[in-house]
């Protein structure tokens, strides 16, 4: 028999090149990258790292306060979930998504296989897609086990408490579990679009380093220009704000105006990073390594320079549009807070409050720190309460002063002297240590 | 239906014209050689077949088809270059990889394997293996494919003497199978019982195509300068030995014939003493020689 012949399956027909080549691209990408370590380890740590995080919180009397939730973490173990939620928004998902999908295709260039898998019977929009499919799959897998894992710790080493809302109510702990992964599904567009940008800055520069570390420098650069300007339509367009519209969920009356801008501007920059990447893809030679090697990192100084032109293009248009962060809003939403927080602090406290008793707050004023009143940044606001007291006629109000840090997504934290709301801790009606509500006020308002 | 059939391809990598106005024709069956000194455009050329690079100018069909189409690449199999694959998976691991791509047609992966004497190292990760065995793999790979047209670039480097038998009697098996085979080669001595055909291909240009025969039988001699210490009686024994022709009228002395005619007046033992040291290719002992 020949050695064709003999080589030859004879009862396996070849299959025509375009049915399930996507498929088969995506199984053997999922296979290496279930082969690699670093994906192993990061697929341990995504897992591990939310119950250390716990583990370390159960042991220190500390919490993070600057982290939204963050007062709330030893009393609800939803609230630690958003901790790590907020986290994963700021650093997790870009360097997971950098790892996963930042060397999917520059790893080709790096071992020198593009020409192995584009000589095989798939033809390169197949390889394209089969590995974008992988990048986005891994990425959302390891996400999701961080979500899992960091609610099983909250729940395991702190409990399934019922959550406090970002308005001051009480909410039940089936409601505050369902936002708490309504919260989580909600990074899923911008995770998508982080890792589209990885792909396209791997594509571009052929150099893994840049695809992995690329979109952890891209949400630090983000985080930065959300700083800049007080214009809310630049900061939309920022991916940063995309990972940041979840807290909208948790208000008395959830506002959706961010999230469902969240999720288009995350489409748009997935669709136009992914569109670039295929562009040099499809027109791409594969011409060897004399010709690669001339390359250099000529490829990522491009890359880079068209990355600072986007950076100063979006800080000079951070005033564009109106103010999203405003005194108004910012009173709007901190006065009902305080009021509900108040409540709260002195059923907590044992004490009688009719249902609907409200604070008489006269003349709330919010100001921001040395510049115009607009704009995330440091503000200070005083709420006047009138206490009604024995022997005191009329009764006199009592200023409360809480300094406040907004953030461009209108979320806040407000945080006072102890003098009028007590210490961070105080005893509850039954003897019990517990969270003062009063002490740091959690909040977010609409900046549309 | 031919199996390659290009026209007048052109490809420039910035300044470098890396091939010009290249003709190729190869049928179904035939094992046709790309010889030619390094940088002469080979490599590129097979790179167009496989649609990795796509000419500047020109026309490329395999099998009536353009090569980066899909349903071209499906009868076509190949290499370039050094091989490479994922050097964290094993050998076998690796074929596994591109059996999937191919979704499982094709030969059987263990029959591959042991069809190129790989399959007692088949578990072996890829960063032990040596050059001889990645070149092993890489024709594991490309018959994997189940192909009817075989592309390998330099497909014997790093293979011992057995090994480039081995493959070329592969090659031959596959071609009376009806395989076409295009391969590459810097040195004909080593492929030259595998080719039906050759094209050489000199800076960018195909500047002959012909049959083994024809080339034999075009091929001018080799032409050797010496220094001897006797150059009349050098000249004199050139005179006696079949096929070999000396000149002593310019520097020292030139004999001009096929290597194997010159080994067998060396071998003369009244040869006379070579003068110099030095030599690559003859006695190092006793004498210096260099192409021209």
């Amino acid at each position: 028999m020949s050695v064709a012949a003999e080589l030859r399956a004879p009862d396996r027909a070849r299959p025509p090149p375009s049915a399930g080549a996507v498929r088969a691209v995506y199984r053997v990408e999922r296979r290496k990258l279930s082969a690699q370590p670093a994906i192993r380890l990061l697929a341990l740590i995504c897992v591990l790292a939310p119950f250390l995080f716990a583990a370390i919180l159960k042991i220190q009397t500390g919490s993070p306060t600057d982290t939204l939730y963050g007062v709330w973490v030893h009393a609800s173990g939803f609230a630690l979930s958003l901790v790590v939620l907020s986290f994963a928004g700021s650093w997790g998902v870009p360097v997971v998504v950098g790892i996963v999908a930042g060397d999917l295709f520059s790893s080709e260039d790096r071992y020198g296989t593009w020409k192995l898998v584009l000589t095989r019977a798939c033809s390169r929009r197949d390889l394209f897609l089969g590995k974008l499919l992988a990048a986005g799959t891994f990425s959302l897998t390891l996400i999701a086990l961080t979500a899992v894992a960091s609610l099983a710790a909250g729940i395991v080493l702190v409990g399934h408490q019922p959550l406090v809302s970002l308005s001051g109510t009480m909410m039940s702990s089936g409601r505050s579990l369902l936002l708490v992964l309504l919260a989580w599904l909600l990074t899923v567009p911008p995770a998508l679009a982080l890792a589209a940008l990885a792909v396209v800055l791997s594509v571009a520069t052929r150099n893994g380093i840049v695809g992995v570390f690329g979109p952890g420098l891209a949400a630090l650069a983000m985080q930065l220009l959300l700083l800049v300007g007080a214009g809310v339509w630049a900061h939309l367009l920022l991916l940063g704000f995309a990972f940041t519209t979840w807290p909208a969920l948790f208000t008395a009356h959830p506002f959706y105006g961010p999230l469902i801008a969240g999720v288009l501007v995350s489409v748009a920059w997935a669709a136009a990073a992914v569109a670039a990447a295929w562009a040099i893809v499809r027109r791409r030679d594969f011409a060897g390594a004399p010709v690669a090697r001339r390359r250099g990192w000529r490829p990522a100084g491009r890359v880079a320079l068209a990355l600072t032109a986007v950076i100063v293009l979006f800080a000079l248009a951070g005033g564009w549009g109106p103010a999203g962060v405003t005194a108004d809003r910012l009173k709007g939403s901190l006065i009902p807070a305080f009021n509900n927080l108040t409540v709260l602090q002195q059923l907590a406290l044992g004490r009688p409050v009719a249902p609907g008793a409200r604070l008489n707050i006269v003349l709330p004023t919010c100001s921001r720190r040395g510049s115009a009143p607009r704009g995330p940044g440091d503000w200070v606001c005083t709420v006047n309460v009138i206490i009604p007291a024995q022997g005191s006629l009329p009764p006199q109000p009592t200023a409360v002063t809480y300094d406040v840090s907004v953030q461009s997504n209108g979320c806040y934290k407000a945080q006072s002297p102890p003098a009028f709301i007590g210490q961070q801790t105080m005893r509850d009606a039954a003897g019990h240590s517990v969270i003062n509500p009063l002490y740091t006020i959690y909040g977010c308002f609409n900046v549309l | 239906m031919a199996a390659v059939r290009a026209s007048g391809v052109v490809k420039r990598f910035e300044s470098t014209c890396a091939l010009d106005r290249v003709d190729l024709v190869v049928a179904p069956g035939e094992v046709r050689g790309l010889l030619g000194p390094n940088g002469a455009g080979k490599t590129t050329l097979l790179r167009i077949l496989l649609g990795l690079v796509r000419p500047d100018a020109g026309s490329v069909e395999l099998f009536d088809r353009p090569p980066a189409q899909a349903p071209a690449l499906a009868r076509v199999a190949g290499f370039v270059e050094e091989p490479s694959f994922y050097p964290y998976l094993s050998g076998r691991a690796n074929l596994e990889l591109l059996a999937e791509l191919d979704r499982g047609a094709g030969a059987p992966i263990e029959r591959v394997l042991e069809r190129v004497g790989l399959a007692s190292r088949a578990v072996d990760r890829l960063a032990g293996y040596s050059s001889g065995m990645r070149q092993r793999l890489a024709i594991a790979a490309a018959l994997l494919g189940d192909p009817r047209l075989l592309l390998l670039d330099e497909p014997t480097a790093g293979l011992d003497p057995a090994g480039v038998r081995e493959v070329g009697g592969l090659i031959r098996e596959l071609a009376a199978d009806g395989v076409a085979v295009v391969l590459s080669s810097h040195q004909i001595s080593e492929v030259q019982d595998v080719c039906d055909t050759f094209t050489i291909v000199r800076r960018g240009r195909a500047v002959w195509d012909g049959t083994v025969a024809a080339l034999r039988a075009q091929a001018p001699a080799s032409a050797f300068a010496l220094e001897t210490s006797d150059d009349a009686h050098a000249l004199a024994l050139a005179a006696r030995t079949p096929g070999v022709r000396g000149d002593a009228s310019g520097r020292g002395l030139t004999l001009t014939a096929e290597r194997g005619r010159l080994d067998a007046y060396r071998s003369r033992s009244d040869t006379p003493a070579w003068r110099s040291a030095g030599s690559s290719c003859w006695p190092a002992r006793s004498s210096r020689c260099s192409s021209r």
